[in-house]
């Protein structure tokens, strides 16, 4: 009998792989923030109104919207769930705003906006204890709380959501410093504070690791119950800031205000080369993500062509940019290119 | 083997290996049609690979298999049936959600009228079978869901033996059974219509009085077939153990043990019953069992990952009760769970944050951990674990088992526990990783640490632990230390046989 001998094929020392040095993330975000200016720039062909300066203004103030609700959708995306409630909340954030602070509130009138979003991260909340604690798929717990508060606010307002917005809500989306639209800086902040509360905090870092394996999390020691209910409740505080900003922007409150971003969301999150399953993806992608949607839309809109057609082509659109940033796309695309 | 010894299954030569892990490497084994043969061998000697290959759940990588002279080499499990070959599993196969009569038939279930699958003559089909075995008491309408673990094992039992026109692969059969008479009924009844059968028990008091001939597995090789009336039970161990080199090795030279820092008393699970021991601060205590003897509970339950019915443990003096992973590790206990691939690494992450995840609040700054700050501490932790540096930031799902187990147990390591369990830390790991690792444990226990580790591997426990747990049924059977602690004892005392005062329990 021969004793047993290793392998030398199988030391560490012949493990020749590198940490590759262009990561998979940077090359999603650049395409997308690529993709994006490209069809602005080709939009001009279409129409010479087109392509300017100024509409890439207006995409950038347009998808500020979508930015804000898909931060919430990709934390709860990254955990391995799904917020379906993301619609209701801007609409129920929108109609509390109008309704409870409105267009004369003074200072303590402003105080209630922070309530309004405590509202939602409560909402926020529910959902999420029902996920973790009741065990209920988020994609049920989710769509029944968003029925729920749609419903709430629908009884709520009568029908008919009365009021208009508050003066510095108004102020965010029209005002500018220095030159500057207000709405770039608050959105570019916005942007900073949530990708390092994303990659750089014990919370941010937690979160990827239930997304990753929510059992093997657990074991390690990490809170998985809390850390999830939290990326709920902040999932629907973004909904509610996103509300906030559309009550700025349309200085009024409608019940089917939050319909169309639902979708979205999911797309800007995923277009950003987020797994669905979790685990994965970085907000900065995600924004890449959102303005893609979003010069998306406004190019199509411009081509003046009827609704119908227009969503086809959009969600061919997003099947095709989710086909192409998968992450083992750039991996076949490079195996085409041997060293 | 005789070639001209054509009746019943001739297996030449057989070897298996997944990756670097070499599960088999040379078995060879005739069973005879009409006779019962004993597969002996420690954990992780290849049985269940050979029963893998057997009822063709995975396809050797070389030797060959002759059934009744022509060559047999199943694909899948219904190859193998096709053949006449079928397999009793040991981790019961049954899905918990069809009934009795579903799980016996499938997958041809008795068709009615139309084509469409008829509910009524498959349960009447099996009742007739269950009839033929002398199962009555079990109804075939039942959801396996809704049986004991027991009448589960019967349920499989029957299964294999309905299938089995040649040969018959019991694994474990008797694990859940209380009484063995029917089993044996029906296996004399087998050999009577000439079906081949292997059976492998650890129970060599049931061996004996079944198999006239036993073959003993030994690191994935087939060392001896044995006539059963000739040996006894020392030199059947002695071939189970052999004379492996790793027993020859230095032992790990000992430290004074300090004060107690884990004190269990009357631990008790549902697998488990009033388990006691202490260990002292720089000690090493190892737990040895078969498989499925309450071993996973009482790591479990001292990690917070399972439900205590009774008992205390004690850290350092305090009271322990965590209701989960996280707090355990408050009060100081660090947990290396078995399972490496669902419950250890996050495979998607990089090495550098599977290592911190315990650690996160503690390496940040005012809150903010930079990738930076995450780096530095995952390459010092991996550094007690001999963690080659470059592997940090690779996706630790790249990496081999080897180097994953590594930073798992770094992260154990640093997660500031004083207590670790470790279950089976060099469970498919290669050679060179074991060093390492024991160095990491040893490192760890000089440094005053305290250690409780579970290992499959006798040879692992003997070079490490000060004392050892033997578990059997749940219990504390015997504890051995210092020149018990040698392998041929050991092996005698994990299937309950013992030359020493039976039973004398380790509370102290």
């Amino acid at each position: 009998m021969t004793p047993a001998t290793l392998d030398p094929a199988l030391s560490a020392s012949k493990d020749e792989r590198r940490v590759t040095r262009v990561r998979p993330e940077l090359v999603t975000v650049l395409s997308t923030f690529a993709l994006s200016a490209l069809l602005i720039v080709a939009s001009r062909f279409v129409s010479p109104a087109l392509g300017s300066w100024g509409q890439a203004a207006t995409v950038v103030s347009l998808s500020s919207f979508l930015i804000v609700a898909a931060f919430g959708q990709g934390l709860v995306i990254l955990v391995g769930g799904l917020d379906l409630s993301v619609a209701s909340l801007i609409t129920l954030s929108a109609v509390l705003c109008t309704t409870w602070v409105g267009p004369e509130a003074g200072a303590a009138g402003i105080l209630l906006i922070p309530a309004i979003l405590v509202v939602c991260a409560l909402i926020g909340a529910v959902s999420g204890l029902g996920i973790t604690v009741l065990g209920i798929p988020p994609f049920i717990m989710t769509m029944a709380t968003g029925i729920i508060v749609a419903a709430g606010a629908l009884g709520y307002t009568s029908g008919t959501p009365r009021g208009s917005a508050p003066a510095p809500l108004l102020a965010l989306m029209k005002g500018e410093v220095a030159g500057i639209p207000l709405l770039l800086i608050f959105t570019a902040a916005f942007v900073i504070a949530a990708a390092v509360l994303q990659q750089a905090t014990g919370f941010g870092r937690r979160l990827y690791a239930v997304g990753a394996s929510a059992r093997a999390a657990f074991v390690a020691g990490v809170p998985v119950t809390r850390t999830v209910v939290a990326a709920y409740m902040l999932s629907a505080t973004a909904s509610g800031v996103a509300g906030l900003m559309l009550v700025g922007y349309s200085d009024g409150a409608t019940l089917r205000m939050g319909d169309s971003y639902l979708l979205p969301t999911i797309a800007a999150v995923v277009v950003g080369g987020s797994s669905i399953l979790g685990g994965s993806g970085s907000f900065v992608a995600t924004v890449g993500g959102a303005v893609l949607l979003t010069t998306l839309g406004t190019v199509i809109a411009a081509l003046g062509i009827g609704q119908g057609w227009r969503t086809v082509i959009e969600g061919s659109i997003i099947l095709i940019a989710l086909l192409l940033l998968r992450e083992n796309t750039f991996a076949r695309i490079r195996s085409w290119f041997p060293r | 083997m005789q070639s001209s010894n054509l009746s019943g299954l001739s297996i030449e030569g057989i070897a298996k290996s997944y990756g670097a892990t070499v599960a088999l490497e040379r078995v060879s084994i005739h069973l005879a049609a009409g006779q019962v043969h004993a597969l002996l061998g420690e954990n992780g000697a290849g049985k269940s690979t050979l029963v893998k290959i057997l009822s063709g759940v995975v396809r050797p990588d070389t030797g060959q298999m002759l059934l009744d002279g022509q060559t047999y080499m199943p694909g899948t499990i219904l190859d193998a049936r096709a053949r006449g070959v079928a397999t009793a599993f040991q981790e019961l196969s049954l899905p918990s959600n069809l009934t009795v009569a579903e799980c016996l038939l499938m997958p041809t279930l008795r068709k009615g009228r139309g084509g469409l699958v008829s509910a009524r003559r498959t349960v009447a089909a099996a009742a007739e079978i269950l009839a033929r075995y002398d199962l009555r008491s079990v109804a075939p309408s039942a959801l396996i869901s809704d049986l004991s673990l027991a009448e589960r094992q019967r349920v499989e039992i029957v299964r294999a033996f309905h299938h089995a026109d040649r040969v018959l692969v019991l694994d474990e059969p008797t694990a859940a059974l209380s009484d063995v008479t029917w089993l044996f009924d029906q296996i004399r009844r087998a050999t009577a219509r000439g079906i081949a059968i292997l059976y492998i028990s650890h129970r060599l008091a049931e061996v004996r009085s079944l198999c006239p001939v036993a073959t003993v597995l030994r690191n994935g090789r087939s060392v001896a077939t044995v006539d059963l009336r000739q040996a006894d039970d020392d030199e059947i161990f002695e071939l189970m153990v052999g004379h492996s080199k790793a027993s020859e090795s230095v032992r790990r030279s000992r430290v004074t043990v300090g004060a107690p820092v884990l004190e269990v008393r009357g631990l008790t699970t549902p697998k488990l019953a009033d388990v006691s021991f202490t260990i002292g601060a720089g000690e090493i205590l190892g737990v040895s069992a078969l498989d499925g003897q309450g071993q996973r509970s009482l790591f479990y339950a001292l990690a917070g990952l399972e439900k205590r019915l009774a008992g205390e443990v004690l850290v350092e003096g305090r009271p322990s009760r965590p209701g989960k992973p996280g707090d355990a590790l408050r009060d100081g206990i660090g947990l290396l769970p078995e399972e490496r691939k669902t419950e250890g690494i996050l495979a998607n992450l990089s090495s550098a944050s599977n290592i911190v995840l315990p650690i996160l609040d503690r390496i940040g700054r005012r809150g903010f951990v930079w990738p930076a700050l995450e780096r530095a501490a995952a390459l010092e932790s991996a550094r007690a674990v001999e963690l080659s540096p470059r592997y940090v930031s690779f996706r630790i799902g790249d990496l081999s088992g080897g180097n994953q187990q590594k930073a798992l147990l770094a992260r154990t390591m640093a997660s500031g526990a004083r207590t670790l369990l470790l279950f089976d830390p060099t469970r498919g790991v290669d050679v060179g990783t074991k060093e390492a690792i024991y160095a990491a444990i040893q490192a760890f226990a000089d440094r005053g640490g305290s250690v409780l580790m579970y290992s499959s591997e006798l040879p692992e426990i003997v070079r490490l632990a000060d004392r050892c747990l033997v578990l059997y049924g749940g219990r504390v059977f015997t504890e051995l230390a210092g020149p018990e602690l040698e392998e041929r004892t050991m092996v005698a005392a994990l299937t309950g046989y013992t030359s020493a005062p039976l039973a004398r329990g380790a509370a102290r």
